[in-house]
């Protein structure tokens, strides 16, 4: 292979490809970016005015946050697997009384208030046999989250989704979703997505073991003024159907609404993200606030004022359903991140009719108290609650291999058969 | 068997991360640590406990979840409002240190301790000693390398000591021990220490109440005339009189002080003071070649003379005009040159009272001898020094090749200035015999007599390869020391200018803080134990801390010398009454 990765043939044929990006995709872009420019500069575009390094907050206040991880080849069983998945909640105090920022509350009271110590291990596994990985699915799904009953996960997203007009299952029989009731009715059923791959069902086990673990925290005593989770508020709509085509977007509608309710904010904050022209918005921001500014830019959807951003119309994921997204960045040597509120809450909390200036006053005093979190050293311009959740919960390379000796010699322990449990092309060295 | 109760081993710390055989990194809180401190690791094996201990040698601040420090630091330069959050949490200390070995239960069910050659578990629990509630553990676990009869201090666990003392064992003495330190570590303070226990130890056997095996005598050059009255606020001479008439009597004799000019000495100490004075006829050639240089000719010259005229040699070539027939000119002169220091001095007299037989007697009989040569030429005390340890080994070089008192006179006449001989003959063989005072009477081994213990100060002056390629004495003994019981007692603050013969014969290092970088190597070099690795640690060692090597132990001791005044307070009630008590009485104590 190498010989043909040095070839010339391939360097040419990798320019062509991004000939043509920079023709079809960039040029388009350009164009939709241009005509959103002045809307981005002048209305969505702002900077986050930092509290002072020695800032004392009157009350100071909590901050949790819900990272996870996972591995969904622990083991290999002929057809069946094992996945194994972590999730870690840190709750920090903002200490700023004491001069210790964001001092990690005692694991033990963590531990005290959410019942398991932290970070926390599952396993699950699931075999080829028809309809197994749904079942086992929604066994998992049951076993791990703090809400099992299909009504209490189900209802919450669409009381948000009709703004309220379907409040009861009894609304729900009388709307256009009746005929879909008996597939409402079982964790199981809502599982609607055709194509379970592998990869598909860790995923989903994995949304869900972190959600139900940010629902741990809601459900406790410790009531964070924050909970911040990892990743972007998107949902999987099923087409036809018109509802999450996966439990996990029931579960995050019920969380939203929990934390409305608790009054937490939610927020959900990602690395990675996939919004175009985030560099420029960026580029922006340091024209017009300078380089070192610190600021964040709202990205509208067709509800909002003044409607959507060309630039995102045809993505249709930006905005996700039910949430807010904004870019931001609070560190120059950075790129931009990403993070989205619940909708819903940001019309309650954020967002005034009809007074751009009050809603910016909100917008304002929200990511000030976001960019206060994100000021440790070791993870500059990202919030440190979340940082701290990642190391906890991460499963290195070499916490793998040693988890799998665990399960060969567990086996071995338990007098099993000795099935190898690596892949087969290992046998072959492949 | 009995296992242990960690609890009792002090603090958890934290945790074993990497090593091997010798170095080991733990990871643990950010506390106080220094460079020097003790942790224990407590390791248990298919129901075998052994508790490995590791002497921190280097630390370093090591931030958890953070792979690149200088990228924090840099963000925390550059962007002034950032901070380090949970910082008592995240904040770990990564420690690299030496494992000195580890202790574990013999068969018997008694601890022993061993070289390192084997490693602690990973992620094993790592104990810091606490004061108070590790001591017992401590002083159980390290019986083997802390015992003997002299008392030097505790041991030292960072800045900290444990209630667990540090002895040198009486036996080990006459295999030579060595104190080495810069100006100001302590060298003084801790020499007072060692009469005191040397004392103590005296005093313990005369009264029954220590078990062990030898009397100790020790002649102590004191060259500032400190130690009768002491650096600070006490001196040995308080000893003495807080000691009852019988104790002072039976445990210091006579006198203990010996100095050139006894009136210039305090009152109260002069009473147990003698003044020093040596014949001439007591000094042989050999003396004089241990301690400076001679040329060929000067040789033959002085052993012609000597030959002839025996005891009265130095007398005869003082009183010489001309250079005799057969001798090349100049000789004469350049002798006479180099004896001017002797023709000159108060305490190397040509006739009168010498002290050199009551000096013989106290060390035969287990006394300590303060001597102060601050008033003295370097080249008289180290004459003194010579001339004393030349005839104690003369003495008991001729006990040792006799098998009766009859063999003993042949022997001891042949090696020693006859008039000295006539002079303590009589107290020898009271001394050396048993079985009677009879020519056929059999003769003690040295070895069952007093460890005689001589001081030698500013020992590079001649202790140095050129003297010790001559006949000297020193060398002599450093070989010989142990056969006669008889050890030296090296004060230096160098040890790379010392020679190589006395280097290796010694066996106890005791290395207080060191002047500089090649000091440090060199005592490294020279420790009876492996401590390379330790230099961070001499960097950081202040007065009176010690590391005290040797090797019939496996660990390398960190000690903190007591102040004297500090032990003499404690230990004053002591004196009294203490020979002379009754049994009964002792009970009550
Ligand atoms: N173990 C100790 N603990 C505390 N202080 C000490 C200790 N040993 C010595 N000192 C103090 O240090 C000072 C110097 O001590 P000392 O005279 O024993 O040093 P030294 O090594 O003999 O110096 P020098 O080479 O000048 O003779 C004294 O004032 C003494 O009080
Ligand atoms: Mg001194």
């Amino acid at each position: 292979m190498l010989e043909r990765i040095l070839t010339k043939q391939f360097r040419d044929s990798l320019k062509a490809t991004f000939k043509d990006i920079q023709q079809q995709q960039d040029i388009r872009d350009e164009k939709e970016f241009a005509k959103d420019e002045q809307r981005i500069k002048e209305q969505l575009l702002d900077t986050v005015d930092p509290f002072p390094q020695d800032v004392v907050f009157d009350e100071d206040f909590l901050v949790g946050a819900v990272d996870g991880s996972g591995n969904d080849g622990l083991a290999l069983l002929d057809d069946v697997r094992v996945h194994l998945f972590s999730t870690a909640c840190v709750i920090l105090s903002t200490n700023t009384q004491s001069s210790e920022p964001f001092t990690p509350l005692d694991d033990t009271r963590i531990e005290e208030c959410l019942g398991s110590s932290q970070p926390h291990l599952e396993t699950f596994w699931y075999t080829g046999v028809k309809d197994d990985a749904r079942r086992k699915m929604a066994e998992y799904i049951d076993y791990i989250s703090s809400v099992s009953d299909p009504l209490e996960i189900v209802m919450p997203f669409f009381r948000d989704f009709t703004r309220g007009e379907i409040d009861s299952w009894n609304d729900l029989k009388d709307s256009k979703y009746a005929k879909y009731l008996s597939r409402l009715e079982s964790i199981q059923n809502l599982i609607s997505r055709v194509n379970l791959t592998n990869s598909t069902i860790h995923d989903q086990l994995r949304t869900i073991s972190e959600y139900a673990a940010a629902r741990k925290i809601l459900d406790s005593s410790i009531r964070p003024k924050y909970l911040l989770l990892d990743g972007a508020m998107s949902v999987f709509i099923h087409h036809i159907r018109n509802y999450p085509s996966m439990p996990s977007g029931f579960l995050l509608r019920e969380m939203c609404t929990r934390a409305r309710k608790e009054g937490v904010i939610l927020c959900a904050v990602s690395k990675t993200h996939t919004i175009p022209f985030a560099h420029r918005i960026a580029q922006m921001a340091a024209d017009v606030f300078g380089e070192t500014s610190k600021w964040f830019c709202q990205l509208p959807g067709s509800e909002d004022p003044g409607g959507g951003l060309h630039i995102t119309q045809s993505r249709t994921y930006i905005p996700p359903m039910l949430a807010v997204p904004y870019l931001f960045s609070f560190s120059r040597d950075n790129r931009p991140s990403r993070i989205d509120f619940d909708r819903i809450w940001w019309l309650e909390n954020i967002f005034v009719e009809n007074d751009p200036i009050a809603t910016r006053e909100n917008e304002k005093a929200l990511f000030r108290e976001l960019e206060y979190m994100s000021r440790d050293a070791r993870w500059y311009g990202y919030p440190v609650p979340l940082a701290v959740a990642h190391e906890q919960c991460k499963i290195s390379y070499q916490d793998i291999r040693l988890a799998r000796e665990i399960c060969w010699d567990v086996r071995q322990e338990m007098g099993m058969d000795e099935r190898r449990m690596e892949p087969q092309r290992t046998d072959f060295n492949l | 068997m009995m296992t242990l109760d960690k609890d009792n081993l002090g603090e958890l710390y934290g945790r074993v991360g990497v090593g091997d055989q010798s170095m080991l990194g733990l990871m643990g809180r950010n506390q106080d640590i220094s460079v020097g401190e003790i942790f224990m690791i407590y390791s248990e094996r298919e129901g075998h406990e052994r508790v490995f201990f590791f002497r921190v040698l280097g630390l370093q601040n090591y931030l958890r979840q953070v792979d690149d420090i200088g990228r924090i630091a840099s963000t925390l330069m550059v962007e002034g409002d950032s901070y380090l959050s949970g910082i008592d949490r995240n904040k770990l200390l990564s420690i690299d240190g030496k494992m000195l070995g580890y202790a574990e239960r013999d068969a018997g069910g008694d601890w022993v301790f061993r070289s390192p050659r084997r490693l602690p578990d990973h992620l094993a629990e790592v104990y810091r000693p606490v004061p108070g509630t590790s001591d017992d553990a401590v002083r159980d676990m390290l019986a083997s390398q802390t015992g003997g009869e002299v008392f030097l201090g505790d041991l030292q666990v960072g800045e900290e000591t444990l209630d667990v003392p540090v002895h040198i064992p009486a036996e080990f003495l006459p295999m030579h021990v060595g104190i080495f330190g810069a100006t100001g570590s302590g060298k003084s303070n801790l020499m007072m220490v060692l009469i005191k226990s040397i004392i103590d130890n005296n005093m313990d056997r005369l009264s029954g109440e220590s078990a062990g095996r030898f009397n100790v005598s020790a002649f102590c050059i004191d060259p500032h005339d400190e130690f009768a009255q002491g650096v600070d606020t006490y001196g040995i001479q308080d000893i003495v009189e807080t000691m009852d008439a019988k104790t002072r009597q039976e445990v210091l004799g006579d006198f203990y002080y010996l100095t050139t000019h006894l009136q210039a000495a305090p009152r109260e100490v002069r009473r147990y003071g003698k003044e020093l004075r040596i014949l001439w006829e007591e000094i042989k050639p050999q003396d004089l070649y241990s301690i400076m240089d001679f040329t060929g000719q000067m040789y033959a010259f002085i052993d012609m003379v000597y030959s002839r005229a025996r005891g009265d040699w130095i007398a005869e070539i003082l009183d010489m005009d001309d250079d005799p027939d057969g001798t090349p000119k100049g000789t004469l002169r350049a002798v006479q040159r180099r004896l001017r220091f002797v023709d000159r001095s108060p305490i190397f007299i040509r006739s009168g009272n010498s002290v050199l037989g009551d000096i013989f007697e106290s060390m035969e009989t287990g006394r300590i001898l303060v001597v102060n040569t601050s008033l003295m030429s370097d080249m008289e005390q180290f004459l003194l020094t010579t001339v004393v340890t030349r005839t104690l080994s003369d003495l008991r070089k001729a006990l040792k090749s006799s098998g009766n008192l009859g063999d003993f006179d042949t022997q001891a006449g042949m090696r020693l200035p006859s008039s000295f001989f006539k002079k303590v003959r009589e107290r020898a063989r009271a001394f050396y015999g048993f079985g009677g005072a009879s020519d056929s009477a059999s003769v003690k081994d040295p070895r069952s007599l007093p460890v005689l213990l001589v001081t030698v100060e500013e020992a590079p002056s001649i202790l140095n390869p050129e003297l010790m390629r001559g006949q000297s004495v020193f060398k002599d003994i450093s070989r010989q020391g142990r056969k006669f019981n008889i050890g030296l007692l090296v004060i230096s603050q160098q040890v790379s200018v010392l020679d190589n013969v006395i280097l290796s014969q010694m066996n106890t290092e005791i290395n207080l803080r060191l002047g500089n970088e090649r000091e440090i190597k060199a005592c490294i070099e020279n420790a009876s134990v492996n401590i390379s690795g330790f230099q961070n640690e001499f960097r950081v060692m202040s007065r009176g801390e010690a590391l005290v090597t040797a090797s019939y132990r496996e660990l390398p001791l960190p000690v903190r010398v007591p102040l004297f005044d500090n032990v003499f307070e404690k230990d004053k009630a002591r004196y009294k009454k203490k020979v002379s008590g009754t049994a009964a009485e002792k009970h009550t104590l």
